[in-house]
């Protein structure tokens, strides 16, 4: 956000200039300041005494008048923005002053409730700094000389990144090589956790630079970052690295696990809906204090004739242990027998989770059990025998 | 590409290579085996951000589960039909089971404590003792094909042995059933004899005459 409305302070500063005719020589300043905000801080103040002269650059004119119209542009969004923010404000009986974008992402899913699948396609009023992506500032004087010195590459931004993070990695190895020599060994206690984070992805990392780069240049950027943060030392450049991470989600955490119900017998139960697997659907119900009885479709096991399915009902049971403490009652439609297994053993280990502590939780998420299994039957290709089989190639 | 980055590309969602599987590449396989889980458990702490992919329909942690087995259920199953498949096999296990025991009990003194009647580990043996180290491959140089010995990969001999196991038993008459043949190609393979350690032993035998063919591999 602040990189956004950064690079819109300086498009205005650039209009002023323009306005005052270039009356304010300034020494040169220097191009790259903290890497934090890429590039957009360069001002055109930035031309030396002996050229100011000079007429301004085509490029320069062209890019003044784009900035300017891109301002204008902005402003008048903004005020829309506010405007309509008051008017929903206003339907909603809330106080326009106090209304954040919560308030008006709430207002618009209810005057406007949509049953769209995909939600970028709903109706939606964000700030127009969301809406509009940042765009650069300018990269050159008023004689059109460039300010970075890797301008000519065409994605200035990145390419510095790269040159910083070998940077950081050469001076780790310097690090590392002093220590060596005095006899030091890295700090264990301050090593770098990274179990829990991941690289910035590609999408981010272009957000960052303002700048879209290529598939193969993502990769030389994780490889690189890969290489300092390989370092022993590299908890020395923690501030530098973690601008580039971002956390995981904790997995096992993720789904609240349901307090059981008790029922009229004074038992605890847990009832899990929609069990998926290939197309079979069930509904399993588990009973705490239970006798190992199973029912599926009001018969016992053997529903399933296959033996390999009725093991694949016993699995989750035997795995936390709770084989012959619980009570399993399940109705399933649809499928065949292997996907109809599946979709018991699924709302079984689903229902136990209420039943075990969180290790065992864990320890089943593990195992796969808590996974929903998606995969389906690949369909046939025109042109081959199968999904994967090809016909018999004759040559003629 | 460490396994930091290998999240990051794929949960941007892009790859250069068309990947076929249903989960993203970022899942992990799972372990089902507790015990296999008490061992891993400090490579698994690692696991804690990480979405695992589901537990196959096959998979299960009881005594009775074993890999071999499960692999040889997928090599003897034609058609899908692996509830046949796994049928056959068990039928096997039990003739080995009582060919052994027939044996135990027939033989006098410390021959009775020698016999091995684990059925399992008597295929587990016969499986190690039919795996080849090399192969030959065709490569055709100036016009001539010459036999190449090649060395291959653990897995690819696993394949061999259990495929080799399967044609000698499928090479029968028909009076005789797949379970008995197969249990007698195993128990004769556990003893080091019989026609699929022989098949080794000959495939071994050409490529040591074949070894001055060896530079053609990468020449």
């Amino acid at each position: 956000m602040a990189l956004r409305v950064f690079s819109l302070n300086l498009v205005k500063t650039n209009r002023n200039l323009l306005q005052n005719g270039f009356k304010s020589p300034a020494p040169p300043t220097g191009h790259m300041a903290p890497a934090a905000s890429f590039a957009t801080e360069v001002t055109v103040q930035a031309a030396p005494a002996a050229v100011q002269k000079q007429k301004v650059s085509k490029a320069m004119r062209a890019y003044l008048k784009r900035a300017n119209e891109h301002d204008e542009f902005m402003k008048t969004q903004h005020l829309e923005f506010q405007i309509g923010k008051r008017h929903l404000a206003n339907m909603m009986g809330a106080d326009a002053e106090t209304f954040t974008q919560e308030d008006v992402d709430e207002a618009i899913s209810y005057l406007f409730p949509s049953g769209l699948y995909d939600p970028k396609a709903r109706p939606a009023m964000k700030s127009p700094d969301v809406v509009f992506p940042a765009r650069k500032a300018a990269e050159f004087d008023e004689t059109g000389r460039p300010f970075h010195s890797l301008f000519y590459t065409g994605k200035p931004n990145f390419f510095q990144l790269l040159h910083d993070i070998v940077e950081e990695t050469n001076k780790l190895a310097d690090l590392e090589e002093r220590m060596l020599r005095r006899g030091n060994k890295p700090d264990e206690n301050q090593k770098l956790e990274i179990d829990g984070f991941h690289l910035l992805p590609k999408d981010q990392l272009e957000l960052l630079l303002v700048e879209s780069i290529a598939d193969i240049e993502y990769s030389n950027f994780c490889n690189s970052m890969d290489r300092l943060i390989a370092s022993p030392y590299a908890y020395k450049s923690k501030t530098f690295i973690e601008r580039f991470l971002k956390p995981l989600m904790d997995q096992s955490n993720q789904l609240e696990v349901p307090k059981p119900k008790i029922d009229g017998e004074g038992r605890q139960y847990i009832t899990t809906y929609e069990c998926l697997r290939k197309t079979a659907r069930a509904d399993v119900t588990v009973r705490l204090p239970g006798t190992g009885k199973i029912s599926i479709n009001g018969k016992n096991i053997s529903y399933f004739e296959d033996e390999n399915c009725r093991e694949q009902l016993l699995f989750p049971l035997q795995f936390s242990e709770l084989l012959g403490k619980v009570d399993v009652e399940a109705n399933v439609e649809g499928g065949g027998p292997s996907g109809q297994a599946g979709a018991i053993r699924w709302g079984i280990a689903m229902s136990l989770r209420s039943f075990v502590d969180q290790e065992m939780i864990e320890s089943m998420r593990l195992a796969g059990l808590l996974t929903r299994d998606y995969r389906r039957r690949e369909r046939k290709k025109f042109g081959q025998e199968g999904a994967r089989r090809k016909y018999t190639w004759k040559k003629r | 590409m460490s396994f930091l980055s290998r999240l990051a590309v794929k949960s941007s969602g892009f790859s250069c290579i068309r990947r076929m599987s249903v989960y993203p590449q970022h899942y992990a396989e799972p372990v089902v085996q507790k015990n296999k889980q008490i061992e891993q458990k400090s490579e698994l702490a690692k696991l804690h951000h990480v979405p695992i992919k589901a537990a196959v329909n096959k998979a299960s942690d009881t005594v009775f589960h074993d890999d071999t087995k499960e692999k040889m259920v997928n090599y003897i199953t034609k058609k899908g039909n692996s509830a046949l498949a796994r049928s056959l096999l068990s039928k096997t296990m039990e003739l080995i089971k009582r060919t052994q025991t027939e044996h135990m009990n027939l033989a006098k003194g410390d021959d009775k404590d020698k016999i091995n009647t684990n059925a399992e580990t008597l295929l587990k043996q016969a499986v190690e003792n039919c795996r080849p180290l090399l192969q030959v491959t065709a490569i055709k140089r100036g016009g001539v094909n010459y036999q190449v010995p090649v060395p291959i990969t653990t897995k690819r001999s696993y394949f061999l042995a259990m495929k080799w196991l399967l044609e000698a038993a499928r090479e029968k008459e028909r009076k005789v059933s797949l379970p008995e043949k197969l249990a007698w190609e195993i128990l004769d393979a556990a003893h080091g004899q019989g026609r699929v350690v022989k098949r080794k032993d000959d495939l071994h035998r050409q490529c040591e005459s074949n070894r001055a063919y060896a530079h053609y591999r990468w020449s």
